[in-house]
Parts: structure tokens; sequence; C-alpha cells
């Protein structure tokens, strides 16, 4: 900053500008602060709610009063600091005035009425068209500059009687009655103001008085990109995440206030207790405390029989069913997908067609594809059922034969249960996967197959030392993948399974998801689903920590 | 750079007006215009949300009109009606989280095994002061069975119409009855269920008799099929005098001999003489197909059963038990959120839903029994035929059949307890335990879930 620009009227302005916005982040620390007071007195509010609301007001007064330190000393992470405050004030005043003023709500409004508007749009199309049409006379201005215009003014009436078909007005009338209390206004009130200062830092001059480089323009440029991404994760993952971590120390219902019980969540889960049995078929209740165990299992140890009760049975067999499913269903979608891949990467005629096919279940609805195997996997009149006697019947019109018909009771026998979720699973996922192995087997150079093929190796020598080795990263991520997918198992069985409740025939399909789902949602349980949910976390953290270091050792083997 | 802003300022221009047509009203979604069913409020006119769970199309377009002829009558109130639930999402769910997060609907209809955890939770209103308030409003007017549940005061323990709790008023009841494949059971010259019941000779044995003589017809074909959850399997234990719970519902009483002997009975169906869907399997399509001659289910699935049975059939009573059909009166209810702004609207509202004429209404287009004891709407249910033995539904109310109306658990969970009910019975009824077993350890697990000793 030089005498020269000071002495600049324009300059002067921004000078003005910047003690405004000294004196204004100066008024937002003070409200900061004022609101941290309010929060922590208000007994109306949880005590969650005011250690999380002080957070974050601490946050935004420390920043608003170090940046006035730094505005006064021109000193460009002042811009920086009051830029991000003023725009998450803005973005807060704004959203939340919209929250108030019904307009979220109002989407499904907009999207019953959004038909109407549709012939409309319609006319916006054509409106474009009639203006591209002008681009084919680039030798007469006149008629390029008529049919532009045309377009445009097709496009605004009929972009107007869109909206007015949707309901503009209706909405304008229905926005207007509902600013009948001051807090509209406030928050309007708010987004303006630190939009205002938005611009007035943002704006040239005072970037420049502020020392303001390129570089700090394409951060904040890059900053207020990532932002909507950012906040929603923030907003939408990383907050209810570190909430369902707080709630799985409570005995939270839902709808009541949430009491700190400590560990008692985790503790019932992995309480268990082991008893001798006085004979192997003494009923459980003879020997565990009947208020506190349900028999899990029993085990025969050097002729002694024990019974080993569990405080939370169902969890320990939903994640016994679900650990099974993911050991079929990993493989089962895994392996097929790789012989597929190698097969569909040839360069035979009709190849793309069978490439979209085998992709096709992999984008279908979970919930329609679990219908109809439900059909085919009826014992009564199911196709599958019918094939299997089919053949049956065929073969015992030979001599010599009498095939029993196994009758397979798919959905119905605790045997059978989870192996058609594994099928219907594995059917579904393999199409992924194959696209994948595809993407990965296309990176491979064709030199190493033909200089493989110099030294004499056959399909199978190629498959084994070029393509396996060289597919590794891709193996990996769809291997990671598969896990946790097949860790996250619920729709297949939730939608699959006839029984009520979900998860049948005893339990033999209740998965982990599926179990917590339960317990959240239909047991009013949330506290107790949320500490299930972390444990599964934990399960499949780890899991993935256990593949990522095997394939860290098996990279590092094959010289990486 | 003039362009730009201009073409910035019409982006602007179009992101404010798709915000403004979003501040309309929240309505259903309908093919009708909005303008034509929902004027614009008046600065003083209510709305008043409202929800049901239909079935299909045809229920929703009933309520849709119900809700319209409602709307004429009231002065001041304008009336919006959701149809919740959906294939995709639960109709509990998403209410529940509607409720949680305080945009659910004035007046909900809830399942009734579903009171007790609303009523406790504190996510419905008691309107009793309301109902005392009222001129001509009698409890008494419903069936006793849902209503023993909708007045009960958790408070006192006590229910009836001085107990101090009314959560709502019931919409609607239903019974099972038994789908006949006529076709299937002529095949097999076995007597016409119907005649048996008509001479009283609908008994157990006379079933076991029906079903066996189908099933001899082919390895694929079977005399009975039910669904696998609590409805279905209820009923043989209500039928043989036992039941879930105790008589004050505050234990287990599965393993009663009188439970175990309907459990032993429908155990038999399917583990000895083999005559029934495999337990656990979705008996619907093989009765759809033709393969099964005696489908149980309740009057709600009338209207698929009359879109795709492509065979003669009508519907039976249950067959007589030592304890009578053993019937359930399955019951759901019109209840008023607890933050509604509107109690006094929400509350005419539900008076106006149960009243005899928007219930002869519904009742006349087959959907369900009417919930008032009202001849009038008994009447306009016998009307909607096929089936043409709708008697049958009624005959389950009566109370020489004993009829059990479903309810919640006042002293505990009743989602807990059929988490460990229906795996347990599931275990018997496949075959993968005795009944001996099952009563040895059943109630020692199942009351976990009460909260009293």
């Amino acid at each position: 900053m030089n005498s020269a620009q000071l002495s600049n009227p324009v300059d002067n302005r921004t000078q003005i500008l910047l003690r405004l916005l000294a004196i204004w982040q100066g008024l937002v620390a003070a409200g900061a602060a004022a609101g941290i007071l309010l929060a922590l007195v208000n007994p109306g509010m949880a005590v969650w709610t005011k250690v999380l609301f002080a957070l974050i007001l601490a946050l935004a007064a420390v920043g608003s009063a170090f940046s006035v330190w730094l505005i006064l000393r021109r000193d460009h992470r002042g811009r920086v600091l009051s830029l991000v405050v003023n725009y998450l004030a803005f973005l807060v005043c704004l959203l939340y005035g919209m929250q108030v003023l019904g307009i979220f709500l109002g989407i499904d409004a907009l999207a019953g009425t959004f038909g109407r508007g549709l012939p409309f749009l319609l006319g916006l199309l054509v409106g474009y068209l009639v203006g591209a049409f002008g681009d084919r006379y680039d030798n007469y201005p006149q008629k390029q500059r008529f049919y532009r215009n045309a377009g445009k003014i097709i496009m605004v009436v009929f972009g107007a009687a869109a909206l007015v078909a949707m309901g503009i007005f209706q909405g304008l009338y229905t926005l207007v009655t509902r600013f009948d209390n001051p807090l509209p206004f406030v928050l309007l009130l708010g987004a303006v103001l630190f939009g205002v200062m938005i611009w007035a830092m943002w704006r040239g001059p005072t970037a420049e008085v502020m020392g303001a480089k390129s570089t700090h323009a394409e951060m904040l440029n890059g900053l207020l990109f990532l932002s909507p991404n950012l906040l929603g994760f923030l907003f939408f993952f990383a907050g209810p995440l570190l909430l369902s971590l707080y709630t799985s120390f409570t005995n939270w219902d839902a709808f009541g206030t949430r009491e700190w019980i400590g560990l008692d969540n985790y503790a019932k889960i992995f309480t268990l207790d082991v008893k001798p049995l006085d004979y192997p078929e003494q009923p459980w209740p003879e020997v565990l405390d009947a208020t506190r165990f349900d028999e899990l299992t029993r085990v025969n140890i050097f002729g002694k029989a024990y019974v080993l009760g569990a405080a939370d049975k169902l969890f320990w067999l939903a994640l016994r069913n679900t650990f099974v499913f993911s050991i079929l269903a990993v493989p089962l979608s895994v392996i097929p997908a790789l012989f597929l891949a190698n097969l569909l990467n040839s360069k035979l005629p009709g190849m793309k067609f069978f490439r979209a096919v085998y992709f096709l279940p992999s984008i279908a609805a979970v919930v329609g594809v679990a219908l109809i195997w439900q059909w085919l996997y009826n014992a009564a009149v199911g196709y599958i059922n019918y094939a299997i006697t089919s053949v049956v019947n065929f073969l015992n019109m030979f001599p010599g034969l009498t095939l029993v018909d196994p009758q397979v009771r798919w959905l119905s026998d605790t045997h059978t249960a989870l192996l058609a979720v594994v099928i219907m699973a594995a059917w579904q996922w393999i199409g992924f996967n194959t696209v994948l192995f595809l993407a990965g087997l296309q990176n491979i150079p064709g030199e190493l197959y033909e200089a493989a093929t110099v030294d004499g190796a056959g399909k199978w020598a190629k498959f084994w030392n070029v393509t396996l080795p060289l597919l590794a990263p891709t193996t990996f991520f769809v291997i990671t993948t598969a896990v946790i997918n097949a860790l996250q198992l619920f729709e297949q069985v939730y939608v699959l399974i006839p029984t009520e409740p979900p998860g049948g025939p005893n339990n033999a399909t209740l998965s982990l998801v599926l179990y917590l789902y339960q317990k959240g949602f239909q047991r009013f349980e949330q506290g107790y689903a949320s500490a299930v949910a972390w444990v599964l976390f934990i399960v499949i953290f780890a899991v993935t920590l256990i593949q990522y270091s095997r394939q860290r050792a098996g990279t590092k083997a094959y010289g990486g | 750079m003039y362009r730009k802003t201009i073409w910035t300022i019409l982006s602007m221009l179009l992101i404010v007006a798709f915000a403004l047509t979003a501040c309309t009203p929240t309505v259903a979604p309908t093919d009708e215009p909005i303008v034509a069913t929902e004027p614009p409020m008046a600065a003083e006119d209510i709305t008043i949300r409202w929800r049901t769970r239909p079935d299909n199309q045809a229920e929703i377009d009933v309520y849709q009109s119900a809700s319209s002829t409602i709307d004429a009558k009231l002065d001041g109130i304008t009336l919006v009606y959701e149809p919740g639930g959906s294939e995709s999402s639960s109709y509990q769910d998403v209410l529940k989280t509607e409720i949680a997060a305080g945009t659910a609907p004035d007046v909900f209809w809830i399942p009734g095994t579903d009171v007790a955890d609303f009523a406790t939770r504190g996510l419905i209103l008691n309107i009793y002061d309301m109902g005392k308030a009222t001129a001509g409003f009698n409890v008494n007017d419903f069936y006793p069975g849902p209503m023993y549940h909708m007045t009960y005061n958790p408070a006192n323990a006590t229910s009836g119409a001085e107990s101090g709790a009314l959560w709502g008023l019931p919409r609607d009841v239903s019974t099972f009855v038994l789908y006949l494949n006529l076709d299937l059971i002529a095949e097999a010259g076995a007597d016409d269920p119907r005649e048996l019941a008509a001479a009283g000779n609908w008994t157990w044995e006379s079933f076991l008799e029906v079903s066996q003589a189908v099933t001899a017809l082919g390895s694929d074909i079977y005399g009975y099929g039910a669904n696998a959850w609590w409805g279905p399997y209820g009923v043989w234990l209500n039928s043989a005098g036992g039941g879930f719970f105790n008589e004050t519902r505050t234990a287990c009483a599965l393993d009663t001999p009188e439970s175990l002997a309907g459990l032993e009975f429908q155990r038999s169906l399917y583990v000895e003489h083999k005559v029934a869907v495999p337990y656990g399997e979705d008996s619907e399509p093989p009765f759809m197909a033709g393969r099964v001659a005696m489908f149980q289910n309740g009057r709600w699935a009338t209207p698929g059963v009359r879109a795709n049975a492509n065979f003669e059939w009508d519907v039976v009573e249950l067959p007589q038990g030592p304890k009578g059909q053993g019937n359930w009166l399955f019951w759901g209810a019109y209840v008023i959120n607890a933050k509604t702004e509107h109690p006094e609207e929400a509350w005419q509202l539900v008076q106006m839903l149960t009243d005899a004429e928007i219930q002869g209404t519904i009742s006349a287009l087959g959907t369900n029994i009417p919930s008032r004891v009202s001849q009038q709407a008994l009447d306009a249910f016998l009307t909607f035929t096929p089936p043409a033995n709708n008697q049958a539904f009624l005959n389950g109310i009566a109370d020489a059949n004993y009829p059990t109306a479903e309810g919640p658990v006042w002293a505990g969970s009743w989602p807990s307890f059929d988490a460990v009910m229906g795996p347990a019975i599931t275990a018997v009824l496949t075959g993968a335990t005795t009944v001996n077993d099952f009563a040895a350890t059943i109630c020692a697990e199942a009351n976990k879930t009460f909260t009293q000793p």
C-alpha cells in the first residue's frame, strides 16, 4: 500500500468500508458472545445443544474479534477470516430464514405442481431453438439478431407462464402471510447485512488494500466451491455421526430427553455368561440368570455340555449372520466378476451389449430385484423349484434313476434362507464388480502380454502371472467395497424374506443393520441402536484395516 | 461482461422464483389442479393435515373423497389429506421421523398395537376432556375391544368411559376369514366349508379333513396357507383358549396348556400332516395360482383376490376350536398429534372421520368393517360383493366367538415381545423345535420385555 493509492478517492471509500467492516466484525463478536450467554442460561435447551451452540458461537466470536485486529493491521488473514465468518453467518440466516418461511417443506408442493409447468418449459426449449436458428445467419446480422431476440422473448414468455402455472403467485401470497412475526424479518435483514459485508470485503480495491495476492484469491475461490460439499459433509454426515456417538451413551428413545447412561449400552451388547449343564438338553433358564440372559448356543467340551448365554442374544446372532453372509457373498460376487471381466475384455462382436446386460442388475432398485427373487424362490410356485422339479422328473425317466425332488424351502428354511440372500446379492453385485475389473484390465499394457507370449506363456500363465498381479489395486478396491457392502446388509433381507418381524426364519437372516434399524425405529431404542451402529463401524474399520495392511504387504512382495 | 451480469441476474431470479413456488401450501400430490382443491387460505382459515395408511389407490380415492366431504362441512377449516406409506417407505417409520422432527400431521392413523408406545411417550393427545365436553359423544358407540385400549389410562391402570384417558377413535375393524378356492375343493371332493359352517360342523377336525383331501390332489397342492406373522398363528392359540398374554397383559402366557394345545394343532398342519404351505413362505402367490384351497387373511386382501383370482372363490369363517374361532379384532385408530396447534379442530375431524355416515361410505367400498357399532354401516359393508359370504367377516366379531382385540402392551414393549415370540414360533412350525422345548423357555425369554415383574 502506498500513499498514492491512499490519496485516490476510490481508496478513501475503501478505507471507510474497512473501518465499517472492523466495527461490524466487532459487533458480530459481541453478538456471538451474548448468544453464548443466552444459550447457557436458556433452561429450555438440552445440555448437548447448549454445548454445541456455545462452541459454534465461541468460534464465531473469536474469529470475528481476531479479524478486527487483523483488519486494522491490514493483514490479509483478517480478510479471509471476515469472509469466512460472514459467509457462514449469511448461510445460516438465509437457510434458517427459508426454514422459518417453510420453503424447504414447500419443496413437496413444488414437486406436486411442477408437472403443470412442464408444457411451458417445452416452450423454453422452442425459444432456445429459435435463438439457435439465428446462428445460421452469420452473414446477415439483422436476421440473426431478429431470431435471437425472438428466441429470448419466447423463452421469457414461456418461462413466466411456467412459473405462473407452478404457482408463483400462490407462493408469493403464502410467503407474505408467513411474515407474521419479527423472526423472518430479522433473518432476512441479517442475510442482507452479511451479504453486503461479504461484498465490501470481496471487492477488488478492498482486497488490494488488505494485501491479498492472487494465491489468496485462488484459495478463497477454492474454498467457496468446496463449501457446499464441505458444509454438507459437516452437517449431514460428520454432525450426525458425532451425535450418534453421543446418543450411544444415552437411553434416548428418539422423542424424549437423552439420559446419560455411560457404557451401559455397550456393556449389554458384550455381556456373556457360560454355565455348565447337568445334561445336554437341560433348559437354559435352570442354569442361567433368566432375568438377564438368553441362550446363545451350546457347546460340548471334552464330554461336558455348556450353555453360552448373552444379555443381547440377537446382537450376536446378527453378527454371526452378517459374517457368514460376507464370507459367502464377497467371493461369490468377486471371483465370477473377475472371470466375466476377462471374458468381456475380448474384442468379440457384441461385447458392449453383454457388458451392459451384466451391469443392469447393479443399477436396478434393490426392492424390485428382491420382490422378483421372492417370486423365484417361492417354494410352492417359484420358478427355481419348478426348474429343479423338471430336471428331477426328466432324470427319473432314465431307467434305474429314482431321484427325490428336494422341494427346497428357500426362504422358510433356516438352513437355506441366508444362502438365498447370498445368491441374490451376489447376482446383483457381480455386474458392478465386473465393470471395475474391466477398467483395471484395460489399464494393463498389451506389451506385457506380448512379452509373455514370446516367453512361451499360455493363457493360464498369462492370467496368473500378468493379469492378477497387475489387477491387485483394482482387486483390493473391489474386495474392500464388497466387504463393506456385505457388512451393511439390510434391504435384501428386509424385502426378500416374507416373515414378520423381518430377519426370519428364526432369526436366520437377521443382519446387524437390520437389527439396529429394528431397535432404533421399531422398538424406540435409539441409544442402543447407536451403540450397535458404532460396534458395526469398528468391525468394518478393523476388517478394512486388515485388508489394507494385507494389500500393502502384497504390493511390497511384487516390488511396489 | 454485460451479458454475464444479465445471465447472473436471470439465474438468481429463476432460483428465487422456484423458492417462491415452493412456498405454496404443502398438499398431497394429486392429478387435480391444486387451485381447484386447495384455494388460497383466508387469513383466519386453519389448515388441518391428516393421514391414513391406505392399501391401494381405490382406498386413497375413498379417503380423499371423504376428506372433501368433511371439508365442505367445516367452516374455517381446510383439510389436507395425505395418504401415507408406499412400496419403498414404511408408514410408521416416516410418521415417527416426522413426529421427531415436529412435522407430523395434526391427525394420523396408527395400528392398535402402537397406541401404548405413542401414548406413554406423549406423542399423542389424551382427548378425554374434549370427549367429555362433547355433546352426544359416547365411547360405547364403538366396539368394546378396541375401546378398552383407547381408554386405557396407564396412570391408574383402568379402562372405560371414566378412566380419564381417551387416545383417539378406532377407524375400522377387521377379522380373519379363510379365502376359499371352491374349484380346488370341489375337485378334491371335499365338503364345502361354507356348508359345514352353516351346519355348525366347521371345526378343527373338519378343517383338517378338507385340507387333507385337497392336499392329496398333488405334491404342489396345499389345503391351507397363511403368512408368517403373529396374526395367523395367534388365532390357533386363541381358539384353543390360550393367548399371548395373561389376563392383565403383564406377562407371557405362551406356555399355558391352552396356548400349547393351539400351537400343537397348528404344528401338526405343517409338520405332521403337511397340508399347509411351508411356514415362512408367502402363501398369497400359490393361492392366486390356484394351488391353495384355504388362505387365511383379513378384509384387506379382498381387493387383491377380486382382481387376480381366476377361479371360483368365496370366504368362510375360521373353524371352531375348543374356545370358538379365536379370531382377532384388528383395528387402527385416528389419534391427534400432541404438538398440534389446533386440538379442538383436530378432535372435530376425528369425530367426523368416524361417524356412521363416513364409515358407511367407506364400508360400502368393501375395504373394512366399521368400528362404530352401527347397523347402517354394517348393512353397507354387506352390500359389497364378491365375496358372497361377507357375513363370515362379521361372524368373527360376534361375542360368541370370543374375538380378541389386537392391542398394545402397556406394561412392556409389543415389538420386543413380537421379536422374541415370532422366531420361537417359527422354529416350532418349521419343525426345528418341539412344542415341549418351546414351552420350557419361551416365557423366561419373553417376560424380559415387560417392565413390570
